[in-house]
């Protein structure tokens, strides 16, 4: 494994078992390595798998076959190197934001005066000043998202996951989070598996973007897009929309969804 | 506002109730069968001045109180314990299952030859009254809690039995506060019946020894101490679900 | 999976089984002439079952229960309707629902003594009074969480209120009133059996009969705990029948719920 490869997933692969006790495959013989540093987006249909793999390369679940490695050592369970971030926050309810944020340093057991150091700076990152002593209940979608998302960088993971994360968002909630988190990714550069099947939140946020299958779920392409973002230096601007206007965006977009209609025609017949 | 306007309607209906109320005791006039509203505030004020109102309401309150500390000591930790253990559930449900429909009140006989009459009988039936609701209702708030919190704990490295104390238990307390109410209006239906059959004082009692006694405006000042009692005590724990829990939806349960 | 389904099923016989156990070896053990046990118990069973004494008792205490819950639903389910469908009604009927709720129907027991002797007629009040709390509140919740769209998409079709009641609202509101019924129906078979074991003590060994009024007899008169634990087992499994019967009623008469 070359030094540079953060996650590893090599020949992995899930069943399920069903209620009529019949099997489903979620995933076969899947394998991926992701760079040091890269912000790698796994695209596909409903059900095809791409959250189990995410779950896996967590530690929620293991593998029925193949190997899960980061940073060189096997998964063997859970943990703050791997922070996940949740579709639906799962932040905890009795717990103000700062507690929220708190909540995992204090269990890796980071002393007082560095926790609140990186809570602070973490609070401002994500703007959330003022809103230290606030419940989750009383914050909007997104800025519950923003603190999730304050809650897993602060461990200083040596992956960051995020399981379709803006997907309960409205839309206009969701382009700024796209904004912020690219913003966020340059100041505070991290290895990154982020999950969707928003297409062009894929093509916008991705280094490389994997195509995945229909269930059983397998790698049915993968996407060079941070090549093509550095050529065409899509950074320059500030927008989610401006960058989307491109051409060179819409031409990956487009392709991207080709394949994953391709798949669609296939199971349709 | 809309407490005031609250209150104004209740009183509003209430004073119609007396109004029909003392319209039929005058009809009938036997004070011993019907009597009037009037008669009845009377004998409320009495029972008030004299403190006996009171004595036998705090000994009642002190039994509910008892109880359902006992019953809470009891239930929470074995719902928790069958809540996350497949095992625990699999041994002790059938017992709960088959104990839940002999009500408290069945028991009271065969709780007398065992306490006789005194304040054991009524606190063990109360207990086991409470018992029921408080202990399933656990379980259920435990196997409720979402999923995705304690994946959440895990993945920042929450050793798995702090998992219990830390994520679990906070986020079934609004549950277990529902469960606790429930407890206390089953057991407060106990309280009455366990009182009238076997102790030596309580209100249960006390409108049983005035009923025999034919002073019916003191056996209704008891009833609708057992009325006012019965709401006090909901109404704390409303409140207190409210401080404890702020981020549960507060359901007006009922 | 299948290879666990033994194991649970030993597990789950395994504790009652157990206490039996040593409930049994204890009064093996200590032996004295009032201590029930569960070979006594047992033959109790067999005696009052076989005299006609229990399923007499049981049937007159549920002829009470069903008379009871019978008037609580006929009074309550309708109520209910009227509190959940008009503002006014609800607001002004409410304080005086609510301010009873908490006054259990054992404490109304003397009252319904005084007023109607220590006959069926006061079991009945008792059963009926009980009953009637869990059937009007939970049909008020019933009505209010009929989705307020299809009563919209109903007004702006033009259809009067009281088909609108019949075809919407009441459909809409079964779930939560066959809950409350079964709710009810609980409560009405402790009540009766509450009422009869104070009536029992209060009027002697003779009153009205049923089953609370024979434990009672049993306690007091002939002292025979074997048969006091022979009719808390009926109490037990007349409660878990009622319910189930209810349930398939009710499954049946609502088959789009699970």
């Amino acid at each position: 494994m070359s030094a540079d490869t953060k996650l590893r997933l090599a020949g992995v692969g899930k069943r399920f078992a069903l209620k009529d006790k019949a099997e489903a495959v979620a995933v076969q013989d899947f394998s991926l390595d992701i760079r040091q540093g890269e912000f790698l987006v796994i695209v596909g249909p409903s059900g095809c798998g791409k959250t189990t793999c995410l779950r896996m390369a967590a530690g929620l679940e293991f593998p029925g076959t193949g190997i899960v490695r980061v940073g060189g050592k096997t998964v063997t369970g859970p943990g703050p190197d791997r922070s996940v971030v949740f579709q639906q926050f799962a932040l905890f309810p009795w717990k103000t934001v700062a507690q929220n944020i708190d909540f995992g340093l204090r269990s890796i057991g980071i002393p007082a005066a560095e926790r609140a150091r990186r809570i602070a700076h973490y609070i401002e990152l994500m703007n959330l000043q003022g809103y230290e002593s606030a419940f989750p209940h009383q914050l909007s979608g997104g800025m519950q998202q923003r603190v999730a998302i304050a809650r897993s960088y602060v461990l200083d993971p040596a992956v960051l996951l995020m399981d379709e994360p803006f997907g309960a968002l409205d839309a206009q909630t969701r382009t700024v989070m796209q904004e912020e988190l690219i913003k966020l990714s340059r100041v505070n550069p991290r290895t990154v598996l982020f999950i969707t099947h928003a297409v062009e939140e894929a093509v916008y946020l991705a280094d490389r973007v994997v195509v995945m299958t229909r269930r059983p779920g397998r790698i049915k392409e993968i996407v060079d897009v941070g090549s093509v973002r550095r050529a065409e230096n899509w950074d320059r601007h500030d927008r989610v929309e401006e960058v989307m206007d491109q051409a060179s965006f819409v031409h990956l977009r487009t392709r991207i969804w080709r394949l994953l209609r391709e798949q669609q025609a296939e199971h349709e017949h | 506002m809309r407490g005031l306007a609250g209150a104004g309607v209740y009183f509003r209906t209430m004073a119609v109730f007396a109004v029909v109320w003392w319209l039929l005791s005058m009809w009938k006039s036997n004070t011993a069968l019907l009597p009037s509203p009037v008669a009845v505030v009377g004998a409320i004020w009495e029972l008030a001045v004299d403190l006996e109102l009171f004595k036998h309401a705090a000994i009642s309150l002190a039994r509910m109180i008892g109880s359902l500390a006992l019953a809470i000591a009891l239930a929470v930790p074995l719902g928790i314990l069958m809540g996350l253990s497949r095992i625990a559930d699999d041994l002790v449900d059938p017992l709960v299952e088959i104990l839940r429909p002999i009500s408290g009140i069945a028991w009271i006989p065969l709780a007398l030859f065992m306490f006789g009459i005194g304040n054991a009988l009524p606190v063990f039936i109360m207990t086991y009254a409470a018992f029921f609701p408080i202990v399933l209702g656990t379980i259920s708030g435990v196997r409720g809690v979402d999923r995705r919190l304690v994946d959440a704990a895990r993945t920042m490295g929450v050793p798995s039995r702090t998992i219990v104390t830390t994520v679990i238990m906070p986020a079934a307390a609004p549950a277990l506060l529902v469960a606790i109410r429930l407890g206390v209006a089953s057991a407060w239906t106990a309280v009455v019946a366990a009182e009238l059959i076997g102790a030596p004082s309580g209100l249960g009692y006390a409108i049983e020894w005035y009923r025999e006694l034919l002073m019916t405006p003191q056996v209704m000042a008891f009833i609708a101490m057992i009325g006012v009692l019965g709401f006090l005590f909901d109404a704390s724990l409303r409140w207190l679900s409210r401080r404890l829990t702020p981020w549960a939806p507060q359901a007006v349960s009922r | 999976m299948s290879a666990a389904a033994p194991g649970r099923m030993l597990r789950s016989v395994a504790v009652p089984l157990l206490l039996i156990a040593i409930w049994y070896a204890w009064t093996t053990a200590h032996p004295t002439v009032r201590t029930p046990t569960p070979p006594k118990v047992v033959n109790a069973a067999i005696e009052m079952i076989a005299s006609g004494d229990l399923p007499y008792g049981v049937l007159q205490s549920l002829g009470r229960v069903f008379g009871g819950f019978a008037v609580a639903a006929l009074i309550g389910v309708p109520l209910g309707l009227a509190m959940g469908t008009v503002r006014a009604v609800e607001r002004n009927v409410d304080p005086l629902v609510e301010s009873f709720r908490p006054i259990a129907a054992i404490a109304i027991l003397p009252l319904a003594i005084l007023w109607l002797g220590t006959g069926t007629s006061a079991a009945v009040m008792i059963v009926a009074y009980a009953a009637f709390f869990p059937i009007v509140v939970n049909t008020v919740a019933g009505v209010k969480r009929v989705d307020a769209t299809l009563l919209r998409a109903a007004a702006t079709m033009g259809i009067d209120r009281l088909t609108v009641m019949r075809t919407v609202i009441v459909p809409g509101a079964l779930p939560s009133i066959g809950v409350g019924l079964r709710i009810a129906l609980g409560v009405a078979w402790t009540a009766i059996i509450a009422a009869e074991l104070a009536v029992g003590a209060k009027a002697g060994g003779g009153g009205s009969g049923g089953v609370g009024q024979m434990m009672f007899v049993f306690y007091a008169y002939s002292i025979e705990l074997n048969r006091i634990v022979v009719c808390m087992i009926a109490v037990g499994v007349v409660a878990f029948l009622l319910d189930r019967v209810l349930r398939v009623v009710l499954r049946r008469l609502m088959p789009w719920t699970h």
